[in-house]
């Protein structure tokens, strides 16, 4: 066990110095820079533009950069913002909340709504609702996120005024039922998607375990049906969900991106587009710092939690 | 607008009033709010930016909502007022020759101070903060945002703590309205500091302006809280808060909801004008902003070194269908540079005309023949460029592709070629890599008419130059009045000199003026004190006198 | 991941039984109408209509849809609504298709390279599919788009470059669990060159999963497509695109909501036929593979 988790954690080293590597050098080599922002700014010059990018050292050789940056996140200094000189990990730590929010909050739902479908459709197979749950589900996955939440927003926005259009909380206000209030539509829309796929894989699970032999010897043992499905399925079904919330976790950066701005919502992903359209690197290299640990954390949890639940699965 | 009245005459007739205005304390601005502010500050006023304001050391590189912010707390030793006068802020008075503030060549100054002015923390402000500021914006190891006219400043000399006297390099006219941009900075708190780029000043500003800091929620909101000892008038609002709100469309919407108080910077969009003016409860005006926007040519291209082929680029931009079409009439359409309210416009400058067949009849007559594909080309140069500007900026968008229509019917190929923020005014457009581009610029500094580092041949960066000309326009005849202009102190002559030079840039056309801007800016009925002011880059600039008449 | 049926060589994914059982596949066969009727309409539908995509008139701008010949009305700029939408289709389709087969083949060579080697061919090549695995993809096409210039060849090579890894896992998969059968063997033996064992004898046995794979791509692409052009990095105007057309619709979706809908149904259009298509070939084929 030990020796696996050595063995992985050298594996995901190695591909976080590739995937920073890559990411440095292309953000750097993408022409324009922090200071672009300034170009414009009355009375600025070149030279004055080329004095402060002296300054921060973004005249050095990319290389020496890319070595500084890493030889100071391995120190735990992930930089500070160019935009407003914040440590990067207080940046990330602020927009990290109203994302774990967003996702949350529809991660809850899709799994609700997802689970039920799911066995619904798998114990009445090839009924009217299974039918449509399954050509409703590869419909969702064909919507795109931003267009369904435009759809939204003219619908329960605009024609109707039932919900707000955008952002997190009311100025002044910030209750609980305020931010329930703006919750509602983006966590909808960001889990139409994730329903799909979670009922997809709900109604697999559910077939494969009916069908096993212990779920009929059950059955002809006049355990109720409910009570056979409740244990097992939810049982074994559990296994290839946490596996899937392993995947989901990347998800906290680009899942959500779109949808963050077409509700101006303030999480990672609008950070993470502001930054990148202002070259914001420190920001930019900590998020992708950030998502790509959660990746790899994330596939680890979900086979160490796949082989605890499940002995035939060894770690090798 | 007006210029630096630093002269004999110039200072005579200007400073006398700016002075007298000044004995009256800056109220001036808020004579009409005055009768009802109230006596002690209350409530709370919202303004609304789509930008985020990040940076709070007013002597650091900054965009138009920190200044915004900036304006809210911190003060310089003048400011400007709408009419385009100084008026003494932290100085106590406006330096003119007859106060002895100014040598007869404008070289020696001596700034007298206000006694009674205390930072946020209680500490008193002296000389020695205005010394310590301006050796800071020079110095090598600090984030200055500008240098310009403040390296020519030699012996500073603290004479007392009300008193503070300098001598200038050479003679520099628009010094005055770069000083009215340079806010003072506390020396007791940033002079310990060794590293004064990262010090929590900077997250956390003591300045002397109407308003305290207060806290940020960043990528959210700003609270400033009324500052009780403010030396000036006001404030009359316990907290001013800057809500961050990244869309403008959701701008908008909460300016229509009420959510917030003022639709601030970058205001409400052109689209939306007609809808806001019937709004119950608000206040929506049209205010000129002294933005000018242009067709921005890269002068060093083959394409556009012929006179011609500008010309007749000019003939067949459409500006009045893109101002009355896509930005709903809004914006004035001009021929200059320089904001119309400026005290240097040239008002007679020849006028535009929408004529293709004119664009035609010029190329023809200049030896562009249609070639391939119905663009015209001459000795193996096709009338063929790009555009570009900003991706995301919708309006500008559509406008590009109006031109690109039109531009087509004289065999012209404009193909378009946008790109985000940071590449866009990156190297490519300072390193001049662009072959055209559309802009909104501001291209004067402050209320001064000097376009020095805009069209001087010697500020191309491109061509190792000290300055911001990416057109990389060069004319020997401009470089001329550009340099006299800035050593001429007397505002009429000076007025004759960017006249001829807005005359010369008019002919010569190395950007095609479109129009100026005008921003649709709106508030809650019942806040007064809000007066507009060119002069300023932001709407925000007074917030002092703000106040609810309820 | 992924397991197939096929056993022998001689299983050809145009055998009859895969076809007959795609024919029998309702959805994928009402998938593959819409989407011949939607490449029609694109491709011929322009000919047809009374404006050109590029035409611009400002007097007509926000017309709603049925106003005179604009069906589906005009935009801000007062173009038609369905010429653009159609010649839109032209280029989110190309780029889908083309975006496809740039990813399959990237994905295919990677992945049988990997699986046939094996050893530490394999371990360096599935490390760099995990690193490109690790990156969130809209950083890599965000990035790499501000980096080139967004033609719609780049966006296609852009969208190709994000997402073959998935091709490239399955076909390494497949490529293992057949690399020790005896007809590799027997191949070996032969003395067939690696290439010609790898390409001639291993990669028929997966057409199935790669066909599968590459169509619900293509569905991916055009999605792809239509986020980055909505956030203003993809196709620029006054070429139109699916996504391109939706950028800006946002601030116009109080007075002409159709400008959001139209084009967001045809794109949902579009998705679904693919989609609907590549369930059908996966029953054909007999293919299991797991959402991801």
């Amino acid at each position: 066990m030990a020796r696996y988790l050595l063995k992985r954690l050298g594996q995901s080293i190695v591909l976080l110095i590739i995937v920073s590597m890559i990411g440095f050098f292309m953000l750097h080599l993408t022409p324009g820079g922090p200071l672009s922002q300034y170009a414009l700014t009355p009375g600025m010059t070149q030279e004055t533009i080329d004095r402060i990018a002296e300054q921060m050292g973004l005249n050095r050789p990319l290389p020496v950069q890319y070595l500084d940056w890493v030889w100071r996140l391995v120190q735990g200094d992930w930089g500070e913002s160019y935009r407003d000189n914040q440590p990067v990990l207080s940046v990330i730590g602020r927009h990290l909340f109203a994302t774990l929010l967003l996702m949350g909050s529809s991660t809850a739902i899709s799994i609700g709504i997802g689970t039920w479908i799911g066995i619904r459709g798998a114990t009445h197979r090839y009924s009217a609702f299974d039918y449509v749950a399954t050509v409703g589900a590869m419909v969702a996955l064909s919507i795109p996120t931003f267009w369904f939440g435009l759809v939204g927003i003219y619908i329960f926005s605009l024609e109707l005024g039932w919900l707000p259009a955008g952002n997190m909380y009311e100025i002044g206000n910030g209750s609980f039922l305020d931010y329930l209030h703006h919750l509602i539509m983006p966590s909808v829309v960001l889990a139409l998607v994730n329903i799909a796929i979670w009922s997809r894989y709900m109604r697999t699970a559910t077939l494969d375990v009916i069908n096993q032999d212990f779920v009929k010897t059950a059955r002809a043992k006049g355990v109720s049906e409910r009570r056979v499905l409740m244990k097992h399925v939810v049982g074994n079904a559990l296994l290839p969900m946490i596996t899937l919330a392993g995947m989901q976790l990347p998800n906290l950066l680009s899942g959500a991106l779109v949808t963050e701005t077409v509700f101006t919502w303030p999480g990672m992903g609008r950070l993470f587009l502001d930054s990148l359209g202002y070259n914001d690197y420190p920001v930019v290299m900590g998020l992708l710092m950030f998502s790509a640990i959660l990746v790899l954390l994330g596939n680890l949890i979900a086979d160490l939690i796949s082989a605890a639940i499940d002995p035939r699965i060894r770690l090798s | 607008m007006t210029s630096n009245r630093i002269t004999r005459r110039g200072t005579m007739q200007m400073m006398g009033l700016a002075g007298a205005a000044g004995l009256f304390a800056p109220n001036l601005l808020v004579s009409r709010a005055l009768a009802a502010a109230p006596d002690a500050p209350t409530g709370q006023i919202i303004v609304g930016f789509s930008q985020e304001p990040t940076v709070f050391n007013p002597l650091m590189p900054r965009i138009e909502v920190d200044d915004g912010v900036q304006l809210s707390l911190f003060d310089a030793l003048f400011r400007i007022s709408p009419e385009g006068e100084f008026i003494p802020a932290l100085a106590a008075e406006v330096p003119t020759i007859e106060n002895g503030g100014l040598s007869e060549d404008g070289l020696e100054w001596r700034v007298k101070l206000r006694d009674d002015v205390k930072w946020h923390d209680g500490e008193p402000f002296t000389a020695e903060d205005v010394k310590f500021t301006l050796e800071l914006v020079v110095d090598p190891n600090f984030r200055s945002w500008r240098t310009t006219g403040h390296d020519l400043v030699r012996d500073l000399t603290v004479v007392s703590p009300t008193e503070i006297t300098w001598r200038m390099e050479e003679p520099f006219a628009p010094y005055m309205a770069i000083l009215v941009e340079t806010m003072m900075v506390p020396k007791h708190i940033l002079g310990p500091e060794e590293d004064r780029n990262n010090a929590p000043f900077n997250q956390a500003p003591v300045g002397t302006g109407a308003f305290k800091w207060g806290s940020r929620t960043a990528g959210d909101h700003l609270e400033l809280v009324a500052n009780p000892d403010y030396f000036g008038e006001g404030p009359y609002i316990e907290r001013l808060i800057y809500k961050y709100i990244p869309d403008l469309t959701v701008l908008y919407t909460q300016f229509k909801s009420g959510d917030i108080d003022i639709a601030g910077s970058q205001y409400i969009t052109p689209d939306n004008y007609e809808e806001a003016k019937t709004l119950p409860g608000k206040v929506v005006e049209v205010v000129p902003s002294p933005t000018v926007e242009s067709l921005f040519l890269n002068m060093e291209r083959p394409q556009f070194k012929e006179k011609a082929v500008r010309e007749a680029l000019y003939a067949a931009l459409d500006k009045q269908a893109i101002i009355d079409a896509l930005y709903y009439g809004l914006p004035t359409p001009t021929e200059s540079y320089l904001p119309q309210q400026s005290f240097f416009y040239n008002p007679d400058l020849p006028q535009h005309e929408f004529n293709i067949e004119r664009a035609n009849q010029i190329l023809d007559e200049a030896g562009w023949t249609r070639g391939a594909g119905g663009i015209r080309e001459k000795d193996g140069v096709r009338l063929s460029f790009t555009n570009s500007t900003t991706s995301g900026n919708h309006l500008r968008e559509q406008a590009q592709q109006f031109i690109q229509q039109t531009f087509a019917e004289i065999g012209v190929e404009m193909t378009i070629s946008n790109k985000p923020p940071a590449v866009m005014w990156g190297d490519y457009w300072t390193n001049s890599e662009f072959d055209t581009v559309i802009v909104g610029i501001v291209f004067t500094t402050g209320a001064d008419a000097d376009v020095t580092v805009r069209f001087h041949s010697g500020a191309i960066p491109a061509q190792d130059g000290a300055g911001s000309n990416t057109g990389q326009y060069q004319n020997e005849e401009v470089d001329k009045l550009l340099e006299q202009g800035t050593s001429t102190f007397v505002p009429e002559e000076r007025k004759e000199i960017y006249h001829q030079l807005q005359k010369i840039i008019r002919d010569d056309l190395p950007l095609l003026p479109m129009f100026q801007y005008a921003t649709v800016r709106g508030h809650k009925e019942g806040i007064m004190g809000i007066v507009p002011n060119i002069n300023t880059r932001i709407d925000t600039w007074h917030a002092a006198a703000y106040y609810w008449d309820n | 991941m992924t397991e197939t049926t096929l056993d022998t060589p001689s299983h050809r994914w145009w055998n009859s039984r895969a076809l007959s059982r795609f024919m029998r596949h309702r959805l994928a066969i009402i998938g593959t109408a819409m989407l011949l009727l939607l490449t029609l309409a694109c491709f011929a539908g322009p000919h047809l209509l009374a404006y050109d995509e590029l035409f611009i008139d400002l007097r007509a701008r926000f017309s709603p849809p049925l106003t005179g010949d604009h069906y589906l009305g005009t935009d801000p700029m007062g173009r038609d609504i369905t010429a653009r939408l159609l010649v839109a289709g032209q280029t989110s389709l190309l780029v889908g298709f083309f975006a496809m087969i740039l990813s399959t083949l990237i994905g295919t060579v990677i992945g049988v390279v990997a699986g046939y080697y094996g050893g530490r061919v394999n371990a360096a090549l599935m490390r760099f599919v995990d690193a490109f695995l690790a990156f969130p993809s809209i950083f890599l096409l965000l990035a790499l788009a501000a980096f080139i210039n967004p033609s719609p060849v780049m966006i296609t090579v852009i969208i190709a470059v994000t997402s073959w890894m998935e091709i490239a896992r399955i076909v390494e998969a497949e490529v293992k669990s057949l690399r020790e059968r005896d007809f590799v063997m027997a191949g070996r033996m032969l003395g067939l060159s690696n290439t010609h064992i790898m390409f001639r004898e291993l990669l028929p046995n997966m057409v199935g999963p790669i066909i599968v794979a590459a169509t619900l791509t293509v569905a991916r692409a055009i999605l792809l497509e239509a986020y980055i052009s909505f956030l203003g990095y993809g196709i620029q105007p006054p070429l139109p695109s699916w996504g391109n057309m939706l950028n800006g619709a946002q601030q116009y979706l109080d007075s002409a909501p159709w400008l959001a809908i139209v084009p967001g149904i045809t794109i949902t259009i579009a998705v679904t036929s693919f989609n609907f298509i590549g369930d059908g070939l996966r029953d054909a084929f007999d293919v299991r593979s797991e959402p991801t």
